[in-house]
């Protein structure tokens, strides 16, 4: 599918300014419907995409993602991705982002290139072989990376923070970095409330109904969580993309954690670490919730005004979630144990 | 050139470094189009002779935003392009990532901190304006212009 395109070979360029450049060889993709022949819909985070490709791999991958009806909804964004066996041979690279204004650069291991049109709500990929038909790229990468991108032009806007459901209720876990989110997340879940997700919550709005959405990413727990988690002494701690150490594992496999898709949010934790023993909740004023998630969100550019507007409304909708800070000296498992008695006398209170 | 070395930014709301401050500006003229070029780094300036003296602004202006990344280290690769509609990208290892948009009339480009200035003045530059001729002769509207201009000649 590709082709080596002799784009300055043998004709060679002067520029204006008398500059010789020549003997440059480049691989050149143009995406249109001749080299992506094949097109699916799918359902990424409650948002709905419309996936151009040449590949098999491709298609497998996003027909195991939830299908929508094309004939009933615009898609709300398209992804090109062309796999292209010449990237497979290409030196291996870390990952890296960038962005400026409204295009958006991402290279992620192995060896792909990843594209985002912000105005247009357009995804360009060309990936390698390797990464096309690998689950793990597509869940750990492709997809958190593609929503937490471009997520607040399409309706979804990404919050750093975990999701569990308990009783049909939603519950975020919000907290700086370093809090113990995960570990938190991942001992409730030991407790049997459903985990959406242990990092970046996609988060939207259905019928003027706060709605969460998780990616069945894997979970990312440092390696000092095996002092709690002895289960992940049969793991290997590898560099995760960050470059941190860290165990990355699939929640359901690895600890039997219950997974969900989808949750509506009702309570929210922001999680503040004590050395003093014990573990108690402080209720939260409105503004205080405004102003945590409007200071620990991403800075999105003025070109993207409707982004803006629409992640201050989210972070207004979540300002009248019941909140409390969640200060804890206690281990992970004490401190689920704590939070799920707290929010059932809650609920006894309010029943 | 001497080559200077551009701060590191640093700024946990801003990962993806779309804010870097780029307050150095010129404008050149390369062929019919006038490019106002922004950046953080001196050396990133086309040593062509520029055009500030230009009055106002052309329907032919073409703005480049060239960033110094002080984090992105390594050479450049052999460049790989991927172009859609009204937009081509390009990579070339975190070396250089760079964007044309043809209706935004565009061009952005994160540049690494191990690119010479003499690497970008003789190989990133002359790629700069080709990709930017490419892009201003098929955007329709110039054609449609050049067309008047040749009629009214």
């Amino acid at each position: 599918m590709s082709r080596a395109c002799h784009f300055f070979f043998g004709a060679v360029f002067r520029a204006r300014f008398g500059v010789t450049v020549d003997g440059i060889v480049t691989i050149t993709h143009a995406f249109d419907q001749k080299t992506l022949p094949f097109r699916t819909h799918c359902t990424i985070a409650g948002t709905q995409c419309l996936v151009s490709t040449n590949s098999y791999d491709v298609l497998t991958a996003t027909t195991q993602l939830q299908a929508f009806s094309a004939n009933h909804h615009l898609p709300s964004f398209e992804m090109q991705i062309l796999v292209d066996g010449a990237l497979d041979a290409l030196p291996e690279h870390s990952a890296y982002f960038r962005g400026r204004r409204h295009l958006v650069f991402a290279l992620l291991p192995p060896r792909s290139f990843v594209a985002y049109d912000l105005l247009r709500k357009r995804v360009h990929a060309a990936l390698p072989l390797a990464a096309a038909g690998d689950r793990t790229f597509w869940h750990s990468l492709l997809l958190p990376i593609t929503i937490g991108v471009l997520g607040t032009v399409v309706g979804v806007a990404p919050l750093h923070c975990a999701c569990l459901e308990h009783h049909g209720n939603g519950v975020l876990l919000a907290g700086v970095s370093g809090a113990g989110k995960s570990t938190l997340a991942t001992a409730l879940g030991r407790l049997g409330w459903a985990l959406l997700s242990d990092d970046w919550t996609y988060v939207s709005e259905r019928q003027s109904r706060l709605i969460a959405y998780g990616l069945s990413s894997p979970v990312k727990l440092l390696p000092d969580a095996v002092r709690f988690f002895t289960d992940l002494a049969t793991l290997t701690p590898r560099p995760s993309l960050n470059g941190e150490l860290a165990y990355e594992f699939d929640p359901h496999r690895s600890m039997q954690i219950a997974m969900k898709d989808i949750s509506y949010p009702r309570y929210i934790f922001f999680l503040e670490r004590t050395f003093a023993p014990g573990c108690y909740m402080v209720p939260c004023r409105h503004e205080y919730v405004r102003e945590f998630f409007r200071k620990n969100t991403e800075r999105l550019p003025d070109e993207l005004v409707g982004a803006t507007s629409f992640r201050e409304k989210i972070v207004e909708m979540l300002s009248a979630c019941r909140s409390w800070i969640l200060r804890t000296g206690e281990s992970p498992s004490r401190t689920a144990e704590a939070v799920a008695e707290f929010l059932q006398e809650d609920r006894h209170a309010r029943a | 050139m001497p080559e200077r070395k551009v701060a590191a930014y640093v700024d946990p709301l801003d990962l993806l470094r779309r804010f870097v401050p780029t307050p150095l500006k010129a404008v050149y003229q390369f062929g019919a189009v006038r490019v106002v070029v922004q950046t953080n780094d001196f050396s990133l300036l086309p040593t062509a002779s520029s055009a500030a003296s230009l009055p106002g602004s052309s329907e032919r202006d073409f703005e480049w935003v060239l960033v110094r990344d002080a984090e992105a280290t390594g050479s450049l690769q052999p460049p790989i392009l991927l172009t859609s509609g009204k937009l081509t990208v390009v990579e070339m290892g975190s070396a250089c990532l760079l964007g044309v948009d043809q209706e935004q009339r565009e061009l952005l480009a994160f540049i690494g901190s191990d690119v010479h200035a003499r690497t970008h003045q003789e190989f990133l530059v002359p790629f700069l304006c080709r990709l930017t001729k490419e892009s201003v002769l098929s955007d329709p509207f110039t054609h449609l212009e050049r067309s008047r201009e040749e009629y009214c000649r």
